[in-house]
């Protein structure tokens, strides 16, 4: 939450903590078709797919790198996605690591999720967290309030659930949420403010 | 309701000694008694499924292993398994004629994403029911042993039966007057001259004992070599959840049946009157009988507690509630724990009269009198001794001295609409301004002086205690035709935790 503190700080008084890229300068790129609510903070160089869905409240923070964001993603409230180094890789002085985020991924409601690789048809159902040793492959849940925080890569269609975040591997990839994503197309232009696509396929 | 999950700050004593938190406390209207919940007799109301809510007959319970018939859990995460439906075309069929799709159902755990499809259960066509039941494989076995058992309670019931017979034959043989023998008298009734019951003679059949081999199994190489893959295992709860079955991979976890619900009658066991007495119906939370402590003990609350210094005095205010209807007035006194020992010394001779009693009722009453056997058979056979438990020494090492104030205070009733009066607190109670300090309908905050005593470490636990007598008004009415309420001066013993010692300033 500290990132609130930096937006007011004069940029001089911002403390580095290996920070390659200007915190005060977002760039954010929505390709069209996303749908990507005013009252959502995004903060850094951030690219949203078609199809995915930004929920009011949502913040996506690219700290550490961009956050690629695919398709047809379902980003709820008060949802954050921090692109966040660990501790002990935040001072190599290699190129800046990309967040990619793969296509139908489902951030349930208040779920904090820091990994620095997601796959594809991912759940991370709600008040569950990831944290940034931990990269999450294809078809992976993550239960309602798991914590996640060893380093470790999920492989696919791993189902962690629990209060002991015990893992099985499932059967099938979760079901895209396509039904749900169709209906807040529609229903959230009526009730929010959407941010303008600024790119053209 | 911090009460109820907050650790136990301030407990009350039991009648018989035990110490508890008012919310786990019962309190019998016809003894005025407190109890607990080891002085009642549990008795098995109703079973019913917590997820149809549906009520299960006891006898229908026993004969399904007391699980529901159509409720599920799953085998991987205990929690409750929902049917989904899968419109899947039924493409299997070549003929293009039938392409209505068909709905099938399948089980799916909306925890831990487990489905029946995961075992390769075949999708049902019928909502309920209709899943295939799995053969224990040592059913057989089971079935013999307990036939045979049941064999033996028969055989010995008999024998009992017998025995008695013959004792009673030694005063009353009418046969040796009227000159006709036992066997001739069946003979004639046209019994089997034979007086021995036929499962009497023929023993109960045995069953097959198990034989102990010399040569086992070798130990699987693969165990040594082979990478475990901890998905495929189960976990020893999924194991344990499944005990006939005891499945050592994922792919063995079958559905299991939903275990019943109880609902629970508590009866005093001095009185025999209910304490407690749920609805019937399963999908109701109410009580036709709820006497709990909590609705007619006053409740105490820790309020504020200075910092606690060994052998210096500091304040602590209470707040206590009136939950009844009725007035009461309450008074701190000292708590007596050596007193309790003499009361207990009075006591203990009374019990001496009681050798009489059979051998069963005394193990009945001899503490800790946690009910072991099925408490409808007990109030069956022993209806007319009432049980007296005969109550424990409280066992709390009470290391906090309390100023016991010399003047009462009063509570008022409990009025519910309290809430809603603007026109201020009403009561004009002439307060001892030193005791009580502030006040608000039902409740009252009182400043109480403690003391810990002087030889207690830092950081030790202190604890304190004193009796509390308040008023209760009895609302049983037809009772010895007093018609009105009658009000009881009611002593319980209060402890309270006040939080660690401090070291001095």
């Amino acid at each position: 939450m500290g990132l609130i503190l930096l937006d007011s700080l004069p940029l001089h008084r911002i403390p580095c903590y290996g920070l390659k890229i200007n915190m005060s300068r977002n760039s954010i790129k929505i390709l069209p078709g996303a749908l990507v609510c005013e009252e959502s903070k995004l903060r850094g160089d951030i690219t949203i797919g078609s199809g995915t869905i930004v929920h009011p409240r949502a913040s996506i923070i690219a700290e550490a790198g961009p956050i690629i964001i695919g398709e047809y993603c379902l980003i709820e409230e008060q949802v954050r996605i921090v692109h966040r180094l660990p501790f002990d890789q935040r001072n190599k002085e290699n190129s800046t690591p990309v967040l990619l985020i793969g296509s139908h991924n489902v951030f349930e409601v208040d779920c904090n999720v820091e990994s620095p690789k997601i796959g594809s048809n991912n759940v991370f159902e709600a008040k569950c967290f990831v944290g940034n040793r931990v990269t999450v492959s294809d078809g992976c849940i993550i239960g309602a309030g798991c914590r996640l925080t060893e380093e470790q890569t999920l492989k696919d269609k791993m189902i962690i659930y629990g209060s002991r975040c015990q893992m099985r591997e499932g059967l099938d990839k979760p079901q895209p949420q396509t039904l749900q994503i169709e209906t807040l197309t529609k229903m959230l232009p009526n009730y929010h403010h959407i941010k303008k696509s600024n790119k053209k396929n | 309701m911090s009460y109820i999950i907050t650790p136990d700050i301030v407990r009350y004593a039991c009648t018989c000694g035990l110490l508890k938190p008012i919310s786990n406390l019962y309190f019998c209207r016809y003894c005025t008694q407190l109890r607990c919940s080891f002085c009642v007799c549990h008795e098995v109301d109703t079973n019913f499924c917590g997820k149809c809510s549906e009520n299960i007959p006891s006898s229908e319970a026993r004969v399904k292993k007391n699980r529901c018939g159509n409720c599920y859990i799953c085998p991987c995460c205990e929690q409750e398994l929902s049917t989904r439906i899968a419109s899947t075309k039924t493409l299997s069929d070549t003929e293009d004629t039938k392409t209505t799709p068909k709905k099938m159902y399948y089980l799916s755990c909306q925890f831990c994403r487990w489905s029946s499809r995961d075992v390769g259960i075949p999708d049902q066509s019928t909502v309920t029911g209709g899943w295939p039941e799995r053969e224990n494989v040592h059913a057989n076995q089971l079935q013999e042993l307990v036939d045979m058992y049941k064999a033996i309670v028969l055989a010995q019931k008999q024998q009992q039966e017998k025995d008695k017979k013959k004792q009673r034959g030694k005063y009353l043989s009418y046969t040796d007057r009227t000159g006709v023998t036992a066997a001739a008298l069946r003979k004639r009734i046209g019994l089997p001259a034979e007086l021995t019951h036929p499962l009497l003679r023929s023993k109960p059949k045995e069953p097959e004992p198990a034989v102990a081999k010399t040569e086992v199994e070798k130990l699987p190489i693969e165990l040594f070599t082979e990478p475990i893959n901890l998905m495929d295992i189960t976990t020893v709860d999924q194991r344990l959840l499944q005990p006939e079955a005891q499945p050592t991979t994922v792919d063995k976890l079958f559905p299991v049946h939903k275990q019943l619900s109880i609902k629970r009658t508590l009866r005093c066991k001095s009185c025999e009157h209910n304490v407690s007495k749920p609805e019937y119906n399963p999908s109701s939370v109410k009580f036709k009988i709820q006497l709990f402590a909590y609705y007619h003990i006053p409740e105490v609350r820790i309020v504020t507690v200075e910092p606690l210094r060994a052998g210096q005095s500091c304040e602590l205010i209470l707040k206590f509630t009136n939950p009844s209807q009725h007035q009461t007035t309450i008074t701190i006194l000292e708590l007596n724990l050596e007193q309790q020992e003499v009361e207990e010394a009075e006591v203990a001779p009374s019990f001496d009269n009681m050798e009489n009693l059979s051998l069963q009722e005394k193990q009945q009453m001899s503490l800790p009198s946690m009910l072991s056997q099925p408490s409808s058979l007990m109030s069956m056979s022993t209806r007319s001794p009432t049980i007296t438990v005969k109550p424990r020494k409280i066992s709390e090492n009470v290391n906090c001295d309390v100023d016991v104030p010399s003047s009462t205070f009063i509570l008022p009733p409990r009025d519910d609409a309290a809430e809603y009066d603007d026109s201020g607190d009403t009561h004009n109670i002439q307060d001892d301004t030193k005791l009580v300090k502030w006040r608000k309908s039902n409740k009252a905050y009182v400043k109480l002086n403690v003391t810990p005593k002087e030889d207690l470490g830092l950081n030790s636990d202190v604890v304190c205690g004193f009796t509390m007598q308040h008023v209760y008004t009895n609302t049983i009415t037809g009772q010895m035709d007093k018609k009105e309420p009658q009000k009881y001066d009611h002593k319980v013993k209060v402890f309270l935790h006040l939080g660690k010692l401090v070291g001095s300033e």
